[in-house]
């Protein structure tokens, strides 16, 4: 399977190379606009990245700090949802509030009369931020606390300061994460479309991404989109191999098996009420937008299902949505099954190279451009490619690829969480094939499942990337349907689809985390034994 | 009758390799105990078919059974630590013991009730070993080995770091099987265990 994806990589950008003539290297400096594109690209994904941990680091410190509060639970969820919500939704959220007709952009101009411009690289690295720092927050967070908690008593004991609390248990726990999580984050700014598509303030804020999509979309030059995509797949590639040699071991997305330690480090009201200040702030952040969608959206939701007060509904929003769901479900399916596949090929596998193809197929996706890989494919089966909806299939592929590096984050520590003991027990016990699979495999597996199939289809319900090129605008999924909708200034019609992408999305993990609930949690026994009579202990 | 002949073993890098020779018959215990890497927990494992020997054989009734995976051989292992599945509970871990896929008759259920009154863990069967102490952990493992019915029972440090009581009451528990024909195999540090239970003590 991982040998697959690689071929599957090669093969998409080798038929774009293939079929273009590829242009001069030397075309990258002497053109500007290129130059622009590249350093732009650079510029904007290294102030994100740094932005967003310079929010995230102090952020995970004071949630670590304070295991109890009203509604942190809630709080920590949003955060983890922020990989998987559409961008081009959390957009229209962020212009809401920091727009020229924003809330908080009338507000400062009313108080102190300050204003600025959200197009362009602010409105970029903003968006960057409201994305990626509560993402990496929640992994540094869950680093944090990762650590034993007889470490935290150690230094609750010595009355440790906050600087020597963060330089003796904190940095530690945080240190072997942060090489993957800036990487992670650089390449998520560094690829990014549908921010940039909609923010971008013309040439001089371009992403490679972007430049990408225009070079195959409206100058038809497959050659110059080979080029930029093989700087991407240069500059990521060296960041993941730099970040690889650091060792990545540490997990790269949030896990909810780690429960909060609890301990809180003896602090003055003062210094309770600064965090629970900066908790506020950070909410306020993170909320905002999210509350805009809600209330900008909820108008219209019913003139956007049933036009003009007609019992007839719309079409436009039930075939998006019927045709996102279409490409979504299966993706995510997609991405979960080669997920599992690959980790089990790679746990079984014997040689060390197969293990380390399996960790290059799982960051393969973040490196190539799905705009180019579906190019590629693109061209390469076009002969047998012959309409829109093969086109679609097409676009469900190169999702579940792009869902595959989180899906297997997400699936990798509960697959070898099987340990030697457990293995000796289970030989012995002659737990083997299904009933292993079913006592000692599925539970442990049953929740993050459901929500790697969440993420995978969410990740997917959302994408505004592979979907723009290689949709027709005539059949729109949801995001495109919205990003028509805001092109064309309905924006009370945007404001409901985007408002209808958010509810569905959260349906959906309403939905998998269901399915990933046990029926009976922890009574596998009774459950199995449903002819017997019940203890009476029970 | 369980007899091990000529049975060698080395971990790679090792000089000398281990050669262990013993004969027990049904109903006995015998007990091995060393200094730390000594072989004790070696030996269990060879003969549960965690390891594989590098010569010699196993024999049980006067049949060869080196070449049976870990579950079609007679035995039951209990170790110091680590003997339960910690996201099943007590019922479903003892379960797994007489069914692998718990298709439990009536009368297996009832087993496990008696059994775990028995041991003084009435009512606990639906918690999660994480709820429980080391000692009663202990019981469980022990209880499930027992309601195994395998004819040998491969001990390793079973009993160390558990409290007076908990100690008592395994003691008495392996002296019922022993009474009953079962083949004990004890590795302990602990002269008082050895002294109770085995009937030949060999020092590695």
């Amino acid at each position: 399977m991982a040998s697959a994806l690689v071929v599957l990589a090669i093969a998409g950008l080798g038929a774009l190379i293939l079929e273009a003539s590829l242009p001069d290297v030397a075309q990258l400096w002497n053109n500007r606009y290129l130059r622009t594109v590249v350093t732009f690209t650079a510029w904007q994904a290294f102030l994100s990245v740094a932005l967003s941990l310079l929010v995230a680091i102090p952020m995970a410190r004071i949630l670590a700090r304070q295991p109890v509060f009203p509604g942190r639970g809630l709080l920590l969820r949003v955060m983890e949802l922020s990989l998987v919500l559409p961008s081009i939704v959390a957009v229209s959220g962020l212009v809401s509030v920091y727009g020229r007709q924003g809330w908080l952009t009338v507000l400062a101009n009313d108080l102190v009369g300050a204003s600025w411009n959200l197009y362009g690289i602010n409105g970029i690295v903003l968006a960057h931020v409201f994305f990626n720092a509560p993402l990496a927050a929640r992994i540094l967070l869950q680093a944090i606390e990762g650590v034993p908690a007889s470490q935290h008593r150690v230094a609750a004991q010595l009355g440790l300061g906050r600087r020597w609390y963060w330089r003796a248990v904190e940095w530690p726990a945080v240190k072997p994460v942060l090489p993957g999580l800036a990487a992670l984050v650089f390449t998520l700014c560094f690829t990014s479309f549908a921010i940039v598509m909609t923010l971008g303030g013309g040439p001089a804020a371009t992403t490679i991404e972007v430049a990408i999509y225009q070079s195959l979309r409206f100058e038809f030059d497959a050659g110059q989109a080979a080029l930029l995509a093989m700087v991407q797949l240069i500059i990521c590639g060296f960041l993941w191999w730099l970040a690889a040699r650091q060792g990545l071991t540490a997990s790269l997305l949030p896990d909810r098996r780690v429960a909060s330690h609890k301990s809180k480090t003896g602090s003055s009201i003062g210094a309770r009420l600064a965090d629970g200040f900066f908790i506020v702030l950070f909410v306020l952040f993170l909320a905002m937008p999210l509350v805009a969608v809600f209330i900008r959206g909820l108008p219209g939701m019913g003139s956007a299902f049933f036009p003009e007060g007609s019992f007839v509904a719309a079409p436009a929003l039930l075939d998006a949505t019927a045709r996102s769901l279409a490409i979504a479900l299966p993706a995510g399916l997609m991405s979960v099954s080669a997920a599992l596949l690959i980790l089990a090929c790679g746990s079984s596998a014997p040689n060390k190279a197969i293990t380390r193809l399996t960790n290059v197929a799982a960051y393969l996706p973040l490196m190539v451009p799905p705009l180019v890989l579906g190019t590629g494919l693109f061209l390469l089966f076009r002969p047998s490619l012959g309409n829109s909806s093969q086109g679609l299939v097409l676009v469900t592929l190169i999702n579940a690829m792009m869902a595959l590096p989180f899906v297997l984050q997400m699936l990798r520590g509960p697959l070898a969480s099987l340990d030697a003991a457990s293995r000796q027990q289970a030989d012995q016990l002659g737990i083997l094939g299904w009933y292993r699979w079913r006592w000692l495999h599925w539970p442990r597996l049953r929740k993050p499942l459901a929500l790697a199939m969440a993420y995978g289809t969410g990740l997917s319900l959302g994408d505004f990337g592979v979907i723009a090129l290689f949709g027709s605008p005539g059949e729109p999924t949801l995001p495109v349907l919205l990003y028509q909708q805001l092109g064309s200034y309905r924006i009370d019609a945007a404001a409901a689809t985007g408002l209808w992408l958010v509810l569905l999305l959260l349906s959906l993990f309403g939905l998998f985390n269901r399915l990933g609930s046990p029926l009976f949690r922890g009574r596998p026994f009774a459950h199995s034994l449903s002819t017997a009579p019940e203890p009476e202990h029970a | 009758m369980l007899e091990v002949k000529n049975l060698v073993f080395a971990y790679p890098g090792q000089d000398t390799p281990w050669v262990f020779n013993f004969t027990v018959s049904p109903g006995q215990c015998i007990a091995v105990h060393g200094a730390s890497g000594s072989g004790k927990s070696t030996v269990m494992n060879l003969l549960a078919g965690f390891l594989e020997p590098q010569s010699g054989d196993i024999l049980w009734q006067d049949r060869s059974i080196l070449s049976l995976p870990p579950w079609q051989r007679p035995m039951t292992s209990v170790f110091q630590e680590h003997n339960l599945f910690e996201h099943l509970d007590v019922q479903t871990n003892i379960g797994l013991g007489i069914h692998p896929g718990l298709k439990l008759l009536p009368d297996d259920q009832q087993a496990i009730e008696n059994g775990l009154q028995s041991v003084g863990l009435g009512g606990l069967g639906k918690r999660l070993p994480g709820d429980l102490s080391g000692g009663q952990r202990q019981r469980v493992a022990l209880l499930r080995a027992i309601l195994r019915q395998q004819p040998v029972l491969l001990l390793d440090e079973p009993l160390t770091g558990l409290d007076s009581e908990a100690r008592d009451l395994l003691r008495q528990l392996l002296l019922e099987q022993k009474s009953r024909g079962t083949i004990i195999i004890l590795a302990s540090h602990d002269k008082e265990d050895r002294r109770i239970l085995a009937d030949s003590v060999y020092r590695l």
